[in-house]
Parts: structure tokens; C-alpha cells; sequence
């Protein structure tokens, strides 16, 4: 019988929606949607606008910068693979753009953030070499 | 909206369990059976159904057949911890129409290990929320509970507070898990989980099941001679969703309580059954509903005696933080805990003047923002 297999650090199923937002991360490119008919900014991905239903959205890139709102500590991770990271710094970032990322915050000084601190982003490298997941450091 | 002629005329609970593997099918039949006894009906008389759980692989129409029934009204509550107060809505209306005089609505949760008992996680979760190691709702309402001590100063004490006090309230409830006192340093050096959420600010997750029985006002006086009434009740569902900087401390439970307030008065309520996922929504969900400003929850519950003997009951049975979380159950336990005071069978932990409650249920934390469901119900006891 085959040994059960160890859990793995969860990536994203990329849908029909996501799979330009998931491309541009592989690629160091941090996309945001916005709306063309009513210039609505949004993340996460959607198949609409939030605010007009339109569907005619397109990509932009976003600058990357944003700033501490909100964070935890994760002792308990849901995925047992990612026990190996603990204590995870798991974040809220209000991106210069005006919208919210839930992310991860990673690097130097991370010990000692606090609201409003400053952050950029970065990409990480995951398990499956095709995709890059969109993490943040301090800005220092 | 007001209701009028609903009536909420029994229930039924189940033992809970950290470790049965009974089915949630056995657990929903224990429940309604219960209930059944409690108003002398029988299986020929259930022609309505609702279920609520996350555990069941069935549709409600095939839950109905496996129990045996023959229904003219099936529905699924999935609106995860608002499933209670939300499926009584949909009861309600259907009721009122006349499309049937009584509907049983049962919730629960088992750890059937021969059914999959994790759904996969929904778009937002895994592909945004997950990847990051998150530690599932924990992490997601500790995000919550860091916004709201900085912005308004809440401490460590004053979120405690309610979960010493609902466990006051469980002292005696036979049905609770969590039966040993609480004291500041229980709470304060529990295990962090997900900081700033505790293992103490958690509820533990457990089988088990409960069950109410909605009615006709005129079928209702068949049946008892305890007629509580629903009197209002309101929902939203995704509250601030299109605003990319939502404010995180403020729930859809405010646009509730707004609508409930309209057709009751808030001193004229005699005890709170508020969801309790974790003590820090309890107090959001005060401040929401207007009993103090937002951000003042902290000093409001520091001023005023929670537990069932207090100035403002919370949560008489010891909430689903003490009791345990039997799955989707806990948007049903409020309710039956609701009935228990009002119908003057809390015995050992009896609000002395129980004839008003108002019931919430949140369900879900959506990206970026809070809560997905919210919901409230005010009942009544009449003579």
C-alpha cells in the first residue's frame, strides 16, 4: 500500500477569472482589475465590476506599495504543511491604489511590525516552479 | 418587518460530543425526535423541513427521504453560522403564505469519518486566503480583533470579560462541555492560536445537533400553552462587498439592527443570544446594534453584568464558546437557548424576567472585509 502522501503547501486552482492576475505574479507583476466602464479599482479577482456589473474589465499593473492595516500571527496554521513557517505574519496591506491584499509579510525587521508600516512587494517562489505567489516586505 | 402570526412552538438538542462519530443523519433524527416528544407531535405531522450542516454530502430533499418524510416544503440553510436565524425567515414566510401550518428546522454536525467531511474551500479562501498559511476563521476575525483594540483602545480585559462571563452561565447548563470556571488568567494564558485570538477566544468544535419547530399561531395553540412569538427579524448578506477599504469593525448586524429596531424597542429586550464565534464578535455585534457606540463595546461590557443574573444576559447557556460548536448547529443553539428563557426552562441559569430575547447569527469572513451573513430575530412570550 502506498504511503499516504504529506500535505503540501496550498497554491491557488487557477480559474478562467484569475489565470491573467496568476500569470502576471510568475512573471514579478502585481495586477489589480479595473473596471473600463466605470474606472473601479478591485482585488480580488472578478467577473464583474463590484460597483457597475460591468464586465468589461481589464488588467493594470499596481505599483506595489501599500501599507500595514491589520495582522495576526499565525501559531495554527489551516494546512498542516505550512507548520514548518510558523509563527506566520499574516497581513491585511491597503495598497497605494486604494484596495486590500490579503497577503503574507515576510524578510527583515518582520518581528516588529506594527500598523502602518510600510510595505512592497515581493514574489515568492512556490513548490510548482510556474507560479510565483505576491508576499510583502518592510519597506525599510 | 413585523411578523404576526408565527409562532416558535418547541425544540431539541442533543448530547455534544468531541468524539462520536455518529452520523450527522443520527444526530439531526435524535434532535428532531426530542423536539417531537417536547410537543407531543409526531413524524406524520413534520411536512416541512430545513436542514443546516456542512457535514452532509446529501441534498435536503434526500435527507427528507432518508428520515422518512414526506414533505410539502424542503429547504438547505446554507448560510453558514446565520443558517438558524436565516432558515426561520425563510420558515416563517412560507408559514405565513399558508403553504404549511409547521416546519422542523434542525442543524448539526457529526465526525462521521466515512463521509468527506471538509468542503473545498470557496474561490476566495483558496486561491487568495489559503495560500498563505492562514489558520482558517481564527486568523480571519484576529485581524478583526487587532484593528478594533487599536483603533478604539479594547483590551485584553475587557474582550475577556465575556467569555468569563458566558462561562459563568455554563455552570450549570448540563449540556455544556466547559462546566470549570474561568477566571482572567485562564483566559489571558491560554494557548495563542492566532494572535491576538486565544485558544480561549475559540470555540471547540463538537457533534451534536438541535433542533426548533416553527408554527402557525393557530397550529401553535394546538400544540402549547408557551406561545412565543417571532416577532421581527431582518438579514443582509455581504455587507459593504463592493467597497475595497470596508470598514473591518463594523458588521452588516449595524443595517440589522437598524431594521430590527424599527419594530421593537432596544431596552425592551431581556436577554441577548449573540453568535459567539469568538467573544471579540460578541461585542462588535453590541456596538452594531446600537446598545453603545462603535468602539465603545469594550467600557460597555466593562459597566454591565453579562452572565444570566446581570443587567444585560449574554448568551444565558454559555454560548457556543462553552457549550461547543456543533458545526452549523451553533446558529440554532441561540435560538433554543432563546426558547429555554423564555419558555422558563433554563433551569439552573434562568434570566428572572424573560419575556423578551433578540437572537443574531453571523456566518463566514469574506476577503478583505468581515462577516458574510448577518441575521437577527426578536421572540416573544405571550400569554
Amino acid at each position: 500500500m502506498a504511503e499516504p502522501s504529506l500535505p503540501k503547501k496550498s497554491l491557488p486552482k487557477i480559474n478562467k477569472v484569475d489565470e491573467p492576475y496568476w500569470r502576471g505574479a510568475a512573471s514579478g507583476k502585481l495586477l489589480l482589475q479595473k473596471c473600463k466602464a466605470c474606472g473601479k479599482l478591485q482585488f480580488f479577482p472578478r467577473i464583474v465590476c463590484m460597483d457597475c456589473f460591468s464586465g468589461d474589465i481589464e488588467w493594470l499593473p499596481a505599483a506595489g506599495t501599500g501599507k500595514i492595516h491589520t495582522f495576526s500571527w499565525v501559531r495554527v496554521p489551516r494546512n498542516p504543511a505550512f507548520k514548518e513557517d510558523v509563527p506566520i505574519c499574516y497581513i491585511n496591506v491597503i495598497l497605494d491604489e486604494g484596495v486590500i491584499m490579503e497577503s503574507r509579510l515576510v524578510g527583515k525587521g518582520m518581528e516588529n511590525v506594527k500598523l502602518g508600516d510600510r510595505v512592497k512587494v515581493a514574489f515568492q517562489e512556490t513548490h510548482d516552479p510556474s507560479m510565483k505567489l505576491p508576499v510583502f516586505e518592510l519597506v525599510a | 418587518m413585523r411578523r404576526k402570526k408565527v409562532c416558535l412552538v418547541g425544540y431539541g438538542s442533543t448530547e455534544y460530543s468531541r468524539k462520536s462519530e455518529a452520523s450527522v443523519l443520527w444526530y439531526y433524527a435524535e434532535a428532531i425526535r426530542n423536539a417531537l416528544r417536547q410537543t407531543g407531535l409526531h413524524k406524520k405531522d413534520v411536512r416541512g423541513l430545513s436542514i443546516t450542516t456542512q457535514v452532509s454530502t446529501d441534498y435536503s430533499p434526500h435527507v427528507a427521504e432518508q428520515l422518512g418524510l414526506e414533505v410539502d416544503w424542503v429547504l438547505n440553510g446554507d448560510y453558514g453560522g446565520a443558517g438558524g436565524v436565516m432558515s426561520i425567515r425563510r420558515a416563517a414566510d412560507a408559514i405565513e403564505c399558508g403553504h404549511l401550518d409547521l416546519i422542523v428546522l434542525v442543524g448539526g454536525n457529526s465526525f462521521d469519518r466515512s463521509i468527506p467531511q471538509q468542503r473545498p474551500l470557496e474561490y476566495q479562501r483558496a486561491n487568495y486566503v489559503d495560500v498563505y498559511g492562514y489558520g482558517g476563521p481564527n486568523t480571519l476575525m484576529a485581524l478583526i480583533q487587532r484593528l478594533h483594540m487599536a483603533q478604539y483602545g479594547t483590551t485584553l480585559e475587557q474582550i475577556g470579560k465575556i467569555a468569563m462571563a458566558q462561562r459563568e452561565n455554563a455552570l450549570n447548563n448540563p449540556q455544556a462541555l466547559f462546566r470549570e470556571p474561568m477566571s482572567y488568567q485562564d483566559y489571558l494564558n491560554s494557548r495563542m492560536i492566532s494572535d491576538p485570538i486565544r485558544l480561549f477566544d475559540c470555540v471547540m468544535p463538537c457533534s451534536g445537533a438541535e433542533c426548533v419547530i416553527l408554527a402557525s399561531e393557530e397550529k401553535a395553540r394546538q400544540i402549547t400553552d408557551k406561545l412565543v412569538y417571532l416577532v421581527t427579524d431582518a438579514e443582509i448578506s455581504h455587507y459593504q462587498v463592493a467597497n475595497m477599504l470596508p470598514d473591518k469593525t463594523t458588521f452588516g448586524m449595524k443595517v440589522v439592527g437598524d431594521r430590527i429596531f424599527t419594530e421593537v424597542k432596544r431596552e425592551d429586550i431581556d436577554l441577548f443570544e449573540i453568535y459567539d464565534d469568538y467573544p471579540i464578535a460578541v461585542m462588535i455585534q453590541i456596538e452594531d446594534l446600537g446598545y453603545c457606540k462603535k468602539g465603545e463595546g469594550g467600557k460597555f461590557v466593562e459597566s454591565h453584568d453579562l452572565t444570566y443574573r446581570g443587567d444585560f444576559p449574554v448568551n444565558t447557556g454559555g454560548g457556543e464558546l462553552s457549550v461547543g460548536q456543533a458545526g452549523l448547529a451553533g446558529g440554532f443553539l441561540h435560538i433554543v437557548e432563546a426558547l429555554r428563557q423564555l419558555r422558563s426552562e433554563a433551569e439552573g441559569h434562568q434570566v428572572k424576567k424573560a419575556e423578551r430575547a433578540l437572537v443574531t447569527g453571523i456566518g463566514w469572513l469574506n476577503y478583505g472585509h468581515n462577516l458574510g451573513t448577518t441575521a437577527a430575530l426578536v421572540l416573544e412570550r405571550r400569554k
